[in-house]
């Protein structure tokens, strides 16, 4: 199954709003890239997005693009509607990134059947458009 | 300086549970209230502090205001007023706020209340309408992933794998809830009985959780009253003292959404769990039975390890068969019903129930019940309390 959205409550759910110290995540979506802060100073990358460095206190960031590559660490399979602007089923997936130690992402898996996700299994990055404006990032099993 | 033994609950007041109250939330704080008040033996205008909470993130006491529950009631001035943020967690946060509130002196008689109507009213839990207008929801509703049921079950999905945990051993989380539940005429679920054969082939809300690993949703409000011991000797109640609280946010604490730490579990509970007991001078052993916060079946298992009943991978162990968490067992949990079966006032109807075993009135009492551990939610910053009494 892949999520499926329904138009008429777009702008209920598929605008995101952020804080002045995220932007280089929601501008990067924007563009159609993965991107997610890491510390100029200590390298510890910071997913969602900080203020300061945990580790280091820096607040000094870059915006590094992502290999998308990642891995399920957890997923749910939603099978009760909660809203009528996400038919279900369909699953949402926590993906843990491979070059980005210690980021990880929610999202949804696209084109992949509920019975085939596996803790583990390795996904790569796909944009999806959801609204006029927005394309999400969205995973697909690797290779698939 | 330790605030062990400085405070007592006095009073509990609870209205009906049910699914249509037929009356705001305010009415409903004050019916509890006011039952509170009269089951203390306190006069309505003795009331002089109130703690309340509300839902995550909304630092407020959501439709039933203090202020509001004060001018319906006539309470001419209150003398400490806060409130808990992060929702349920807060629970015995608020009676905790409520002691430092009296052993300082700030206030004499200190009412903490939760009052809410998901079943009729207009806020329903787990049903949003839209992407709230905080900034952190927008890594989840755009994607669906839009309920407590949803968030929830991320965690639970990777504990079980993590633990090899399984749905049977949730059941009897459960089912042995529902018997409690069976004993109390107050419950939601009084009269109706649950059987693995059924848990097992309800239908999947959102893996791993079917409806019977959720909690009830229904209208209602529940109030306690909290003072010091030495005006408690002049009140109708034998008191349950708090000897221990607890307050926890670990690192990296977000609000249900706490996905991007080492490990997924729950290390708020862990930092809460420490502090009760170090503020109590007690270990897990002492605890004769605990109302342990049952938004979802899996969160009794998961805290039955953070809290040291159990090593971290044995909760679901603990779990199965039902024997060790029933009463009679080494640690009968949700003596009422719990919030899986009783009724869903944020977790303030667990705190009343742990009051009542240490006055002995609880419908299914643990015998000889001395220490009552009371947790508050999970997947948020957490909070807990140890009632005894007072010995």
């Amino acid at each position: 199954m892949s999520i499926e959205y329904n138009p008429k409550y777009m702008k209920h759910f598929y605008d995101p709003v952020w804080e002045n110290f995220e932007s280089g995540f929601w501008q990067g979506i924007k563009q159609r890239k993965l991107k997610f802060q890491k510390c100029s100073a200590c390298g510890t990358f910071s997913h969602p997005p900080r203020v300061r460095c945990a580790k280091c206190k820096g607040d000094a960031w870059e915006w590094v693009e992502s290999s998308g590559k990642g891995r399920i660490y957890s997923w749910t399979v939603v099978r009760q509607e909660v809203h009528p602007a996400f038919r279900v089923p369909f699953e949402v997936v926590l993906v843990e990134m491979v070059n980005e130690p210690g980021v990880r992402l929610v999202s949804n898996l696209v084109d992949c059947e509920a019975s085939e996700i596996s803790f583990g299994m390795p996904v790569e990055l796909c944009f999806r458009e959801v609204t006029k404006e927005w394309a999400l990032p969205m995973f697909r099993k690797a290779g698939g | 300086m330790s605030l062990k033994n400085k405070a007592c609950v006095v009073g509990i007041g609870s209205t009906e549970f049910t699914r249509n109250a037929g009356r705001s939330e305010i009415h409903l704080a004050v019916d509890a209230v006011t039952a509170a008040c009269v089951d203390a033996g306190l006069e309505i205008d003795q009331i002089d502090g109130m703690s309340s909470y509300g839902t995550a993130g909304i630092y407020a006491a959501e439709l039933a205001p203090d202020i509001d529950v004060a001018r319906s009631l006539g309470i001419p001035n209150l003398r400490y007023f806060g409130q808990t943020p992060w929702g349920g967690g807060a629970s015995c946060g608020t009676v905790a706020q409520a002691a430092m509130a009296v052993a300082s002196g700030v206030a004499n008689y200190v009412v903490c209340y939760r009052s809410l109507k998901p079943a009729s009213g207009t806020v329903r839990y787990g049903r949003p309408t839209a992407i709230p207008a905080e900034y952190r929801y927008s890594y989840y509703m755009p994607f669906g992933f839009a309920s407590p049921t949803m968030w929830v079950a991320m965690q639970a999905q990777r504990w079980m794998h993590e633990t090899g945990a399984t749905r049977e051993q949730l059941g009897y989380v459960a089912l042995v809830c529902r018997e409690n539940a069976l004993r109390n005429p107050r419950a939601m679920f009084y009269g109706r009985s649950l059987t693995m054969e059924e848990y097992l082939h309800s239908p999947m809300s959102s893996e791993p959780f079917t409806l019977h690993d959720t909690c009830l949703e229904n209208d209602g409000a529940v109030a306690l009253i909290v003072t010091t011991p030495e005006r408690a000797r002049d009140l109708k109640q034998k008191p349950a003292f708090i000897s221990g609280v607890g307050f926890g946010t670990s690192y990296d604490s977000h609000s249900m959404t706490s996905f991007y730490r080492d490990s997924i579990g729950l290390p708020e509970c862990t930092e809460a769990a420490r502090e009760v007991f170090r503020s109590a001078e007690m270990t897990p052993k002492d605890i004769d039975v605990a109302q342990l916060y049952d938004a979802f079946t899996v969160t009794v298992p998961m805290q039955l390890e953070t809290y040291g009943f159990c090593k971290y991978g044995e909760g679901g162990a603990f779990c199965q068969g039902g024997d060790r968490i029933r009463l009679g067992g080494e640690l009968p949990i949700n003596t009422s019903g719990g919030m899986l079966a009783e009724a869903y006032i944020h977790g303030m109807n667990m705190i009343a129930e742990g009051v009542r075993q240490v006055r002995g009135t609880s419908t299914s009492q643990v015998k000889d019940a001395q220490n009552v551990l009371v947790t508050g939610g999970l997947g948020v910053p957490t909070t807990a309390l140890i009632l005894t009494q007072g010995n």
